[in-house]
């Protein structure tokens, strides 16, 4: 690595007046967990680097309320594994966390660094995208929402700006019947980063599935919801038949990237057979 | 300079300084002003825990930890765990089952395992594996590692 400057402001708004350079070498650093493996491997030499360490109040804690979680960006993801309330308001994410990385990691790892860095690896975007939430972004122009769904633009891109923090992240409050599955399939050790990652949500009207959401993540080069496979499940009976038929909507919809962990071809099997599985599984 | 930092830290009890320029991991800064080689580099990418230190009571990948982030935290290596010559139980427990051969990955393991028995002091097998699953042994004494963690919940 080589040297840069690194600096600690108390405030947001300090923090935002340092980030806002019009310098792509100057980032944000939360848990550096991320960052840090790229500045050794020089693929990223900051010139700047705004750690948040010394921001307390709005960036942290797990709050519970009427309209879900509310997520302090600095949260780490060893908190959010043990958090009561996430374990109440979404098992899912509770469940994904204890194979996500190892414990060290989870200790320093923020929720704010895991969602801004836009890895498609990650393995809490695809949840958030089925179970709904919003980020809020503050920037010199004031603060905005940037809705779960328009947060992943493409293959380590997302819709925070340069010069722009996430404060929070707000997930929706889940209606008591929301069945909900995530399914992190790894290719090499078993709690390595996912090569496949597939998250879905129901809920039955009846005998029918009357909403559908499923997303699939780290095949492709961003986390991206499948509206084929929510088609076929939206209206038709829970069977095993309409979920197989989902996951070959999903796996016809993909675009997998080759890499270490497999071929295309590879992936986009894993993609309908995981797909699959989560849908027989939500709960 | 912003580039290089004064830092004041908390190390094995003692109070501490050390200057550190701005890209040093922790790591580099305990090998070098410290002579503490108890936390060492292997894989320097997070995964394989031989680098585990405790800061402010959590474990953290001492590969990854920029210096920086230690000025004001409470560290703890492997070196600061025995008390006036006689060995933390955790350690005991570890010469006691032979929870190693080489012994490059047992600070690590060594400093999980404390982690593991603050937040779950009679841990199950589960909750050893899931504790363990970051911390890589070469020499793959897996077996007697689960073994040396039961025998330190007792100790402890
Ligand atoms: C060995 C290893 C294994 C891993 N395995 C997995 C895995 O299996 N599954 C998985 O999902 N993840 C895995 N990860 C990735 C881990 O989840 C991320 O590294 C972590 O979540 C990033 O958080 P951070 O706070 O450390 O981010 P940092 O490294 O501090 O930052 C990451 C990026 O986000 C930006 N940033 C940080 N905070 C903010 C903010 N509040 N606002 C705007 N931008 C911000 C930074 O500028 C940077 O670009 C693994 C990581 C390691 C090192
Ligand atoms: S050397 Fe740090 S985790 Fe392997
Ligand atoms: S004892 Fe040799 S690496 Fe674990």
């Amino acid at each position: 690595m080589k040297a840069f400057e690194l600096v600690e402001p108390a405030t947001i708004d300090d923090a935002i007046a340092l980030l806002d350079a019009g310098d792509p070498g100057v980032r944000a650093v939360a848990g550096g967990s991320a960052l840090v493996p790229m500045m050794k491997a020089r693929l990223f030499q900051p010139t700047r680097l705004v750690s948040l360490r010394r921001i307390g109040g709005a960036l942290r804690g797990i709050h519970a309320g009427d309209g879900g979680l509310r997520i302090g960006a600095l949260a780490t993801l060893t908190e959010l594994e043990h958090s009561t309330r996430v374990r109440d308001a979404a098992p899912v994410m509770s469940r994904a966390l204890r194979t996500l990385s190892n414990v060290r990691i989870r200790n320093v790892a923020t929720l704010g660094g895991h969602l801004a860095h836009g890895d498609p690896h990650m393995d809490l975007p695809p949840i958030l995208l089925t179970l709904g939430a919003r980020v809020r972004v503050a920037g010199r122009g004031g603060e905005r929402w940037i809705d779960i769904n328009d947060l992943f633009l493409g293959y380590y891109q997302t819709a925070v700006a340069a010069g722009e923090l996430i404060t929070e992240v707000h997930v929706s409050a889940q209606p008591h019947d929301a069945r909900t599955w995530y399914e992190k399939f790894t290719a090499l050790s078993a709690d390595d980063w996912p090569t496949v990652g597939a998250a879905v949500w129901y809920r039955t009207a009846g005998d029918r599935i009357g909403e559908a959401r499923v997303a699939v993540s780290a095949a492709t080069e961003r986390p991206v919801r499948i509206a084929a496979a929510e088609q076929i499940l939206t209206g038709a009976a829970p069977s095993a038949e309409t979920f197989g038929a989902a996951a070959d909507a999903a796996a016809a919809a993909v675009d997998p990237l080759a890499d270490i962990r497999g071929s295309a071809a590879y992936k986009r099997e894993m993609v309908r057979v995981h797909v699959r599985r989560a849908l027989e599984k939500a709960r | 300079m912003t580039h290089q930092r004064t830092l004041s830290f908390t190390l094995n009890g003692r109070p501490v300084t050390a200057t550190a320029r701005t890209h040093e991991t922790i790591l580099e800064v305990l090998q070098r002003d410290f002579g503490l080689f108890g936390a060492r580099e292997s894989c320097g990418q997070g995964l394989c825990g031989c680098c585990t230190l405790l800061v402010n009571g959590t474990a953290v990948s001492g590969c990854l930890y920029l210096a920086a982030f230690a000025d004001g935290a409470e560290l703890v290596t492997v070196e600061g765990l025995a008390r006036g010559g006689t060995q933390h139980p955790i350690q005991c427990a570890f010469v006691e089952k032979s929870g190693f051969q080489c012994g490059f990955c047992t600070p690590g393991m060594i400093l999980m395992t404390k982690e593991l028995l603050g937040r779950h002091p009679r841990p199950t097998d589960e909750q050893i594996r899931h504790y363990l699953s970051g911390n890589l042994c070469r020499c793959a004494t897996y077996p007697d590692i689960i073994e040396s963690v039961r025998r330190a919940a007792e100790l402890v």
